[in-house]
């Protein structure tokens, strides 16, 4: 039975066999386990699980008959772990043939595309069917033999070259070999004796074959315990071999035609680790890259001979293929958002119905590529952001009437590249945040003066939601936890090295900006120095860099100031950020964004853009607050890499206004 | 070979190799210098010794820190092992250019300790190995595993594992 699946079913299906795949190789020692300990609830439950999630994947992309077997499985183990049955091992040979037929069929269906008839396992059916009614699948096995054979007739097909008169005799006589057959014939009342049939028979018989050398497909029948145990075996082999995607799995099964080569070669599944292995080696690569690149500018810069020059051109080439190498490596980790996006609708309309809010949702970009260790991390925060929106945000369907709004509110979850980033985002269409309520309970918790409220903007107030201990419900809901999230989603986000912008309207809804770096082990960063040293900042933080001018800064109260244009910025030097000597020679200022806020750093020296592969300072310095890691300059000197974000947490919580 | 061959001045890692007796199960230690005192570590538990002179200074760092290295591509912290010993230190004006460096695998994964003179490796039998005397050195207790009487003076086994398993 060839198997149509649609286009956009394409990668569903190819989820499907990976987890079918999984559930059905945990399956073995599970029923194995099982065996021996026949009793064990949890067991029973998690294969009946498994089960179910089996049937239910099939039935999304419609293989019914791995939808039928499946079925009839977990409705065994249903009755199983609910006792209205025990396991006999009577009952478990025939799942555990249901299981083998399970696992065929999805051999079938990876390597052509095509799955085993339905007449092909109505018998088993029947035998499951036989187990749920409680009959005892011994008793059955007889009756089954008996109806079973005229239908085989239809099945079995016969190699050339024999005669119609021993095509009836084998199919008359499925279990006798081809003496045995000689023996019926013998045996037959002579006007009935089939006298030509008996040269042919006794002529095969010499040339050493048998009833099977004569039968070119036949159905399975009820097999014998050894025989199973040698499939089972051999499936088992092949699932390994099938693994690396190589074509081996074909010796087997006929129906693995030369499409399935084609096809199994399309992906392989890599063991992480070998990602990150190849991603470090890369990271090896482009720091000696920088290295060598340097040392070429100094070699050409002292002598411009030809040779040097033909050095310059490998080297300018290497250069490109060494980004490109990256861009490819990092390429392999990136795998779309729509990963973590597909768990929502399932939890929107669980929440909604909890919550009796009428809720729509809405996912956009979910093609949208992430780095895999990003990815792994968003999930949390997305989840704790969306529950936000749904319990705070979203407004109940008799409130949302009252204010003129549609009954069904609406949550977008969506996700588009910008420049070098990823924007995640949530917007709903609900209550918005209100900046005063959100002062009032800043205020109330100690967290602001009344003063600092008052000179707070909105995008300053929705800032306070991410301080620890803060919670806007007015009642706090088993939904959104204990005000004990969003400030766990902004360390998150942050250590991400991604910002999160919050927008609001009150009575019109809230969007909520995630913005995340494409990857996560080589980022751009800006070399800068300081006190002799030479420290590496994140591109990403960094908005602008200014000369520094004497003129422009002010003293306003316990902070210098830096005027930028029109604006008036808090002025710190990076000397007095790290806590080292500072001589006052400035010669820059680079302008840094801290949430909402954008703040001045003077810096001594500037000296350029570098790409670079962040490298973990050890466990002995894993917590150093504004280190965020280091990397290997062209020079072999380590340079540290500054997380202004958190050097300036201590400032940020004075500057607005946060006591300590 | 004759207990005099055995004396000549072998060279492992650059340095002098001072061989004592040599008996059935044998522990080879790297000596070194802190202050006055001869200390060693055993040799498996050291990675290499380098005399790499160029350590990044981390700012905000605990004291003990003095910078971080960079130990084929790997970032290796280097601490003034007297401070972390609780012994009297000072730090040369010339601490990032003078130094001799000595990785050690730690607990806390590959650690750089700054010493004041490399001594040597010396071999010694596991059963020369004495309990701390206490009070004696001027090393707290729990970071030694042992005390050697060497020829002319004590040799003081340190303990890595202590050491870098105190909570800070």
């Amino acid at each position: 039975m060839k198997v149509e699946i649609p286009e956009e079913l394409q990668e569903i299906l190819e989820e499907f066999l990976v987890e079918a795949e999984e559930i059905l190789e945990n399956l073995d020692q599970d029923l194995v386990d099982l065996e021996s300990n026949p009793e064990d609830k949890e067991l029973l439950n998690k294969i009946f699980r498994g089960m179910h999630t089996l049937k239910g994947g099939a039935g999304f992309l419609n293989l019914t008959p791995v939808v039928e077997i499946a079925h009839r499985i977990e409705d065994i183990f249903n009755k199983l772990r609910n006792d209205e049955m025990t396991l006999t091992p009577e009952i478990m040979d025939v799942i555990l043939e249901g299981i083998d037929k399970l696992k065929e069929a999805l051999q079938m269906l990876k390597e052509s595309q095509e799955l085993p008839d339905m007449e092909e396992i109505e018998e088993l059916l029947s035998r499951l069917d036989a187990v749920l009614k409680g009959e005892s699948p011994a008793s059955q096995e007889g009756e089954k033999e008996k109806s079973i054979s005229p239908k085989e007739e239809g099945e079995v097909e016969f190699v050339e070259g024999i005669s119609d008169k021993l095509k009836e005799l084998i199919l008359k006589y499925p279990d006798k070999d081809l003496a045995g057959i000689l023996e019926e014939i013998i045996l037959m009342p002579p006007d009935k004796r089939p006298m030509d049939v008996i040269p042919e028979i006794e002529k095969l018989i010499e040339e050493g074959k048998d009833v099977k050398d004569l039968i070119k497909k036949k159905e399975p029948e009820p097999q014998k315990e050894e025989e199973r145990e040698e499939k089972s075996e051999k499936e088992k082999e092949q699932k390994t071999t099938a693994v690396p995607a190589s074509s081996t799995s074909g010796s087997k099964s006929k129906t693995a035609s030369k499409k399935a080569e084609k096809k199994s070669s399309e992906t392989i599944r890599v063991d992480v680790e070998r990602v990150e292995n190849l991603m470090n080696l890369v990271g090896e690569i482009v720091l000696d890259r920088n290295r060598i690149l340097r040392v070429t500018q100094d070699v050409e810069k002292e002598c411009r001979t030809e040779a040097v020059e033909k050095l310059v051109e490998a080297v300018t080439s290497l250069d490109r293929t060494v980004s490109d190498l990256q861009v490819a490596v990092m390429k392999l980790r990136m795998q779309p958002i729509k990963k973590i996006f597909s768990k929502f609708p399932r939890l929107v309309r669980d929440l909604a119905r909890k919550l009796n809010k009428k809720v729509q949702l809405i996912i956009e970009g979910e093609d949208t590529e992430l780095d895999r260790s990003i990815l792994d991390k968003l999930e949390d925060p997305l989840i704790h952001l969306v529950r936000n929106a749904l319990d705070h945000g979203i407004e109940p369907p008799e409130e949302r009437i009252a204010r003129g709004k549609p009954e069904v509110g609406t949550i977008r979850l969506f996700a588009y590249h910008e420049g070098d980033h990823i924007v995640v985002g949530i917007q709903d269409d609900g209550r918005g945040i209100d900046p005063e309520k959100v002062k009032r309970k800043a205020i109330e918790k100690g967290l602001i003066t009344p003063e600092q409220a008052a000179q707070m903007s909105d995008k300053e107030a929705y800032e306070l939601i991410f301080l620890p201990g803060f919670s806007t419900a007015d009642k706090v809901s088993d939904v959104s936890g204990r005000g004990v999230g969003m400030d766990v989603v902004a360390s998150t986000i942050h250590s991400l090295r991604g910002s999160i912008e919050i927008d609001s309207e009150l009575g019109k809804g809230t969007t909520i900006l995630l913005k995340l770096p494409l990857t996560v082990a080589i980022i751009r960063t800006l070399m800068l120095g300081c006190n002799g040293q030479v420290y590496a900042v994140p591109l990403h933080s960094v908005v602008e860099i200014v000369r520094y001018q004497e003129d422009q800064v002010k003293d306003v109260g316990s902070f210098r100031s830096f005027m930028l244009r029109d604006e008036v910025l808090p002025l710190f030097s990076l000397n007095e950020l790290l806590e080292v000597p500072d001589n006052n020679e400035k010669a820059f200022v680079v302008i840094v964004k801290v949430g909402e806020k954008l703040i001045a750093v003077s810096i001594e020296k500037l000296f350029g853009e570098e790409e670079i592969v962040i490298k973990s300072l050890g466990e002995l310095l894993s917590d150093i607050p504004g280190i965020a890691g280091a990397t290997i300059a062209g020079d072999g000197r380590v340079v540290l890499i500054l997380d202004l974000n958190s050097l300036l947490s201590d400032y940020r919580t004075k500057l607005i206004g946060v006591k300590k | 070979m004759s207990e005099e061959n055995k004396e000549k001045e072998l060279s492992v890692l650059g340095v002098e190799e001072l061989i004592g007796e040599v008996h059935e199960k044998e522990i080879q230690v790297i000596a070194f210098r802190l202050n006055e005192e001869l200390v060693g570590v055993p040799i498996e538990q050291i990675i290499e010794i380098t005399n790499n002179r160029d350590l990044t200074p981390v700012p905000k760092a605990p004291s003990f820190v003095i910078g971080v290295m960079n130990l084929r591509g790997k970032i290796v912290p280097v601490i003034n092992l007297k401070e972390h010993l609780k012994i009297p230190y000072e730090i040369p004006e010339d601490i990032y250019q003078r130094n001799k460096i000595v990785i050690l695998e730690t607990p806390k994964g590959e650690v750089g300790v700054i010493v004041d003179e490399i001594v040597g490796s010396v071999k010694f039998p596991e059963s020369d190995i004495l309990p701390e005397p206490i009070g004696t050195v001027g090393i707290d207790v729990k970071f030694i595993s042992g005390v050697v009487q060497l020829d002319r003076e004590l040799l003081i086994l340190l303990n890595v594992e202590s050491i870098f398993n105190q909570e800070e």
